[in-house]
């Protein structure tokens, strides 16, 4: 079987177009001829038929600093390394920090209100047991590119943009 | 009968003692003394050789128990892979480094003979069954001991809380420093996986307060709330409305 | 309507010019003029409306925040039983599902001096030109071949009409059974094991066991990763009621093993041996319970050495006795059974399993011992099995044994892994050999229905099944099957044994074959022509889950540049063909009413499926299909669809109901839903005084199977040493295709790992982090060597996941099936680990 051309990475000029700020590792390459291969993948442009060297195992981002979530719903993510913290029948590691009563000595961030409201919206004492296992929503972040960017718009920049429209107010 | 035997072994020490109290006849003084001396040096190499022997990783994994259960469970920990390569072994961590205390902790390790003897953590089971036991011992002994296995590699004197994460540099320069707390208060579990920790100190605030629970219906969570505002601060005691 | 206030859609070409010069770059202005970073409360209002997660079969709902045209933030909702407010990492994210920047806008077509050729380059094309194309090989095919060369590959994640229109295109617009879903992946096993015990498909039970039952046992399921919200709700009951056990079942070891009473890591295969010596000590320590199991129960001995769905050539299969009657059984007594399962001693099964016998014991006494009420789950590990319909018929042995079942907490469950598996793919019937409501292709009688309800004449249905997912890949490669649709999954980077089978039958040159996707996939690029497709509340929508509850969506938001969703392409497709291009003439004379007709006519504009109007949507919600069409599409297609199951145990609400409710679950008998079935009291079909009627089989009795354990089709041998399981990750759904694009769940499991134990790592020379080939018979990878990671294999079985597009394990795998389900195990094959030095 021949090389397909068509995993050549190129983007459509029709794609999204004006403006899309390419992050490193994607295999997306901006071509001004139109009529052209239209479409990227996230295999680097190496056929499915071959196999190139894999990307290395990242590390998990150590350096606890707080990301801003992309809306107030959002689960924050893990600011730092998880290794060999047990969650299970016999302790769970998260909650000697994250915990309400241990939080003064951790400086941790403490458990929201939502962690202690059982499956009928009651506020319990203490962490409620259906949000006992953390990275199920919680998950740590490896230090690895984006593999294709997300234009996802946090609820400000879509005001701003509004704002930014010749003075155009949002719609009521 | 207990009479004869006794008569019988004071004799044999009394005939011994008279062998050992008569001046030599045969040998030189000097050759006595080089002689004992080197018997010595045998005798105790000997015993410290074999001391030395059941201080090794490879002995304490000759036994399945230990084998297929903590070593099992350190393998994928950072005592045992990691960055430099510097690794503990079961001896770095359970067994004393001086000499008396380690002694004394073999006198101890008796008791885990006579164990493997008459199989008490023979399977996984019974081993789980007795987990929280055996890791509060070595708690014990490393909370009593002001953490001394652990400091031998990490010593507080030498640590650069520059390299440290944000967290563990405050943790260090603050609790350790003052000597409030020592390694093992929060580093548990570190190498092996741990037993329910219901009731101890730091880890329990969630845990234990739902497992002895029989019953999740509306009473039982009334009393549960009752119960936990008896035992802690009220919490923020309005509730959330959908 | 949407909860605060009306959606407006005047402003979206102003937002699309303002996303694209956002994404160019200007952040950092203020958030709003108010000195006090208060935004006005007009101004601040979002508009929120229901859905179902996007993802797994769990079925969890999500309330969406929309505004101006773009979706803003999504969390769970709290009025949804299911998850009551939680959702897991992957439904946090759905906000940002959409909008990767690489989605596809417009069609895609392989072309060549100005025109298609097979070996061209994708170039954008008008939709007007990609059907033209799309027809004129559809016709050619036809003509050349007749229906049983044309096909398609869709999905349980497909929206219910989605699937009944795609249906209704290939079994009676082409008069084609070559339509087969990914499900057959995934539930086809679960599927026979229903048919095969009850007559009737999907569980008699629900979630709501969940908080009654003593005990869980998870065969071959990892619920913390693959169902994380069901796992909530078995945590909080584990963790609420000390009594309540939980027994976790795999070959290695993961997470859902955190929460484990009982732990267990069994050998490959041999939880059929499990399965047995359970039912065995139930007899043998007299706790059948022989009421229950003389009333409603009858014995059968099923068919052995049934093959393993390979090629019919491979040694292996040729040398099986019963390949060709894998689905036979003969009636057997009670005594009978006992003794045949006699052999599976407490000994034997230790051994074989390699599990302790005190384990199996005390895994045996949670079904044994009356008062334990005991919830099986099951997902992939039982049903990609090539014993997989057997293993589901010996965990519902154990549960009808001791009569443990259609009651609260009692419960055997199959979990379903897509969100639509159950709503769409089972429910609707979009198999090879099905039909609506459990009917199936081969019964003249199903057939005779649905061409009623279709007004279609009859004998138009074939009687024969056509290609299942796997026999689809063989016969693209062998050349038979020649124009190829394939909508809503990513079966290249999914289907198993892809060197050998899916890579050579898309790029045969005898077939043109045809990819909807969002995204440019594995699948998309390797098809000639690829269709971009609105996804999720860009339409609107209907799914299925697990526990038997359809759930509705909105359409919230207008799919980007030209994608349309994957209804609007199947019914816009049909209006270029007339009855000529698709029906024979002598067919055609027989039946000359349909003469001069367009397929659209027939299939769609039946009076039934057009009857309602576009003012039935609902105030506030747009719908692209209906605009275009004239009619309201999904009210028309679910209301026929729905005429196929209503008084026939599969009834469904009025649709309407749906929009206003957050699921509900059939059969739906008087605006009352149904929580267990075939229980006096919960289902109406139950006849008064009968406490119990598994009315699935014409005798009200469901069927205990005699089978015995029989080996995998592959095992790790001298050359091939390793077992090689795979599976999924809790931060990716599926191939990975939306899942990667959101960067935070990128950045949670970037890539797919080799997870093995370190002790075979370090026989091989290999350390954490050092990149091995995984190698097979069919294939290999390059991947890197995960030794402690979160799932811990035993030594001699190595764990790859399937979501990275970058590292397709799928190359490896063994095209086994299970030989009554046609569902591929892609849990067991053996490989060698061979480290890479450059």
């Amino acid at each position: 079987m021949s090389r397909l051309r068509g995993f050549s990475p190129i983007l459509a000029a029709g794609l999204l177009a004006a403006a899309i700020p390419l992050i490193g590792g994607i295999a997306l390459i901006g071509i001004a001829a139109a009529q052209e291969v239209a479409v990227s993948d996230l295999r680097d442009g190496v056929p499915p038929t071959e196999e190139a060297a894999p990307p290395p195992i990242f590390n998990e981002i150590n350096d606890d600093k707080r990301r801003a979530r992309n809306y107030p719903e959002q689960p924050p993510v893990i600011p730092h390394n998880i290794r060999d913290y047990p969650i299970t029948l016999n302790a769970n590691k998260c909650l000697t920090c994250h915990t309400r009563e241990f939080t003064a000595q951790s400086q941790a961030p403490m458990i929201s209100i939502t962690h202690f409201m059982d499956r009928d919206s009651q506020i319990l004492a203490t962490v409620t047991p259906r949000r006992y296992f953390c990275t199920q929503c919680h998950v740590t972040q490896a230090d690895a590119p984006d593999l294709v960017e997300n234009q996802f718009m946090p609820i400000e920049e879509i005001l701003r943009a509004f704002r930014e429209q010749d003075g155009e107010e949002p719609n009521p | 009968m207990i009479g004869r035997l006794w008569h019988w072994g004071w004799g044999l020490v009394r005939d011994i003692w008279f062998v050992l109290r008569r001046p030599s006849v045969h040998f030189s003084l000097g050759f006595l003394t080089i002689g004992g001396f080197l018997a010595g040096i045998v005798f105790w190499g000997g015993f410290n050789t074999a001391l030395e022997v059941t201080n090794t990783e490879r002995f304490c994994i000759s036994c399945h128990e230990m084998r297929d259960n903590v070593y099992e469970e350190l393998k994928t920990t950072i005592h045992f892979t990691n960055r430099s390569g510097v690794r503990a072994t079961c001896p770095d961590c359970h067994v004393p480094h001086n000499w008396t205390d380690k002694i004394a902790r073999k006198m101890q390790a008796s008791k885990e003979v006579w164990g493997k003897i008459f199989g008490t953590i023979s399977t996984r089971d019974k081993f789980l069954d007795k987990r929280r036991e055996l890791a509060e011992h070595e708690w014990a002994r490393l909370k009593a001991n002001d953490s001394l296995e652990c400091r031998n590699c990490h010593d507080f004197e030498y640590m650069d809380f520059t390299r440290q994460n944000a967290r563990a540099a405050e943790a260090h320069s603050t609790y350790l420093a003052a000597g409030e707390k020592t390694c093992i208060d929060c580093h548990k579990g570190i190498a092996h996986q741990l037993p329910d920790m219901q009731g101890v100190p730091g880890w329990d605030a969630v845990h234990s307060f739902y497992m002895e629970v029989p019953n999740n219906s509306a009473g039982d969570r009334l009393q549960r709330l009752a119960r936990a505002l008896r035992e802690t601060p009220p919490a923020n005691a309005s509730t959330m409305s959908d | 309507m949407p909860e605060s206030g009306s959606l407006k859609l005047t402003r979206r070409q102003v937002i699309k010019a303002k996303a694209a010069a956002i994404a160019a770059g200007v952040a950092g202005i203020p958030v709003a003029e108010a000195a006090n970073g208060i935004i006005p409360g007009d101004e601040a209002r979002l508009d929120w409306s229901k859905a179902p997660c996007r993802f797994c079969g769990t079925g969890c709902g999500v309330m969406v925040a929309v505004r101006d045209n773009r979706v803003v933030a999504t969390h769970g909702d709290i009025h949804a039983e299911v998850n009551r407010g939680l959702n897991c990492v992957k439904g946090y994210f759905l906000s940002k599902i959409m909008y990767g920047a690489d989605r596809l806008t417009q069609p895609l077509l392989r072309m060549k001096d100005g025109k298609y050729a097979k070996d061209g380059e994708f170039t954008p094309v008008t939709w007007e030109q990609a059907f033209d194309e799309m027809a004129v090989q559809w016709k050619r095919v036809l003509k050349e071949k007749g229906p049983t060369a044309v096909g398609m590959f869709g999905s349980g994640q497909w929206t219910v009409w989605e699937g009944y229109a795609a249906l209704k295109l290939m079994k009676a617009g082409f008069r084609s059974n070559n339509i087969d879903p990914n499900a057959r992946h995934c539930m086809a096993s679960a599927v026979g094991g229903f048919m095969r015990t009850f007559g009737m498909d999907e569980p008699m039970g629900c979630y709501d066991d969940i908080e009654v039952a003593d005990a869980f046992v998870l065969w071959g399921s990892n619920m913390a990763e693959m169902h994380p919200i069901l796992w909530t709700r078995v945590a909080d009951r584990r963790l609420s009621a000390a009594h309540v056990k939980v027994c976790v079942m795999s070959t290695f070891e993961h997470r859902s093993f955190d929460l484990a009473d009982i732990p267990m890591v069994f050998a490959p295969q041999t939880d059929l041996a499990i399965l047995n010596f359970i039912a065995h000590h139930i007899i043998s320590t007299n706790r059948v319970n022989r009421a229950f199991v003389d009333a409603h129960t009858s014995f059968r001995r099923g068919a052995t050495d049934i093959g393993y769905g390979l090629r019919p050539e491979h040694p292996r299969e040729a040398a099986a006795a019963n390949a060709d009657k894998a689905n036979d059984s003969e009636p057997m007594t009670f005594e009978e059974f006992a003794a045949f399962v006699a052999e599976y001693d407490v000994d034997k099964v230790a051994e074989l399993s390699g599990v302790p016998k005190e384990r199996l014991i005390e895994l045996a006494e949670l079904y044994a011992d009356p008062g334990i009420k005991v919830v099986s789950f099951w997902t992939m590990g039982f049903n990609q099995h090539t014993r997989g319909v057997w293993a589901n018929n010996m965990i519902y042995n154990i549960h009808l044994l001791t009569g443990k079942i259609a009651e609260p907490g009692n419960s055997p469950f199959s979990l379903t892994g897509q969100p639509s598996a159950c709503g769409t793919a089972r429910e609707v019937g979009t198999f090879s050999h099905r039909l609506p409501a459990d009917m199936v292709v081969t019964n003249p009688e199903h057939r005779k229905h649905a061409e009623e309800i279709w007004q279609v004449p009859a004998g138009t249905i074939p009687e024969k099944p056509g290609y299942h997912a796997v026999l689809q890949n063989r016969m693209l490669k062998d050349g038979k099957l020649n124009a190829y649709w394939v909508q809503v999954n990513n079966n290249m980077q999914a289907g198993p044994n892809m060197n050998e089978e899916g890579w050579p039958g898309y790029r045969n040159p005898d077939n043109f074959i045809v990819v909807s996707d969002a995204y440019p996939t594995v699948t998309a690029l390797a098809a000639d022509l690829i269709l971009p497709t609105a996804m999720w509340v860009e339409k609107e929508g209907a799914y299925g889950n697990a526990e038997r509850r359809t759930h509705f969506w909105h359409q919230l938001v207008t799919a980007p540049g030209e994608s349309r969703s994957d209804l609007w392409q199947i019914m816009e497709f049909s209006t270029r063909f007339t009855m000529e291009d698709v029906w024979p003439a002598d067919f055609l004379d027989a039946n000359p009413a349909f003469k001069g007709k367009s397929l659209f006519d027939v299939l769609f504009g039946n009076g039934s499926v057009n009857k309602y109007p576009v003012s039935d949507i609902e105030e506030g919600y747009a719908n692209h299909e209906s605009e275009y069409f004239g009619f309201y599409v999904q009210k028309g297609l679910f209301e026929e669809y729905a005429g196929f199951g209503r008084g026939h145990a599969h009834d469904l609400a009025p649709f309407d109901t749906y929009h206003q409710v957050r699921g509900l679950r059939w059969p739906v008998v008087d605006g009352k839903e149904t929580r267990w079935r075939y229980r006096e009291g919960y289902d109406p079909y139950v006849e008064a005084g009968r406490s119990v009627q598994f009315y699935g089989y014409k005798d009200k009795r469901a069927l205990i199977f005699a089978l015995p354990y029989e080996p995998a089709a592959e095992s790790p041998d001298a050359e091939y040493d390793m077992w090689l399981s795979t599976g999924r990750v809790l931060e990716h759904w599926h191939s990975g295709s939306m899942t990667r694009r959101v960067p935070e769940l990128n950045r949670a499991v970037p890539n797919a790992l080799c997870y093995m134990h370190p002790d075979d790592a370090k026989a091989r020379n290999v350390r954490r982090g050092e990149e091995v080939r995984v190698i097979s018979r069919r294939g290999e990878i390059r991947v890197r060597v995960e030794t402690r990671g979160r799932n811990k294999p035993p030594r001699g079985l190595v764990f790859v996941p399937w979501f990275d597009e970058g590292r397709l394990i799928n190359k490896v795998t063994l095209d086994a099936t299970d030989p009554i389900s046609k569902q591929t195990d892609f849990k067991k094959c053996a490989v060698r680990i061979e480290k890479v030095t450059s």
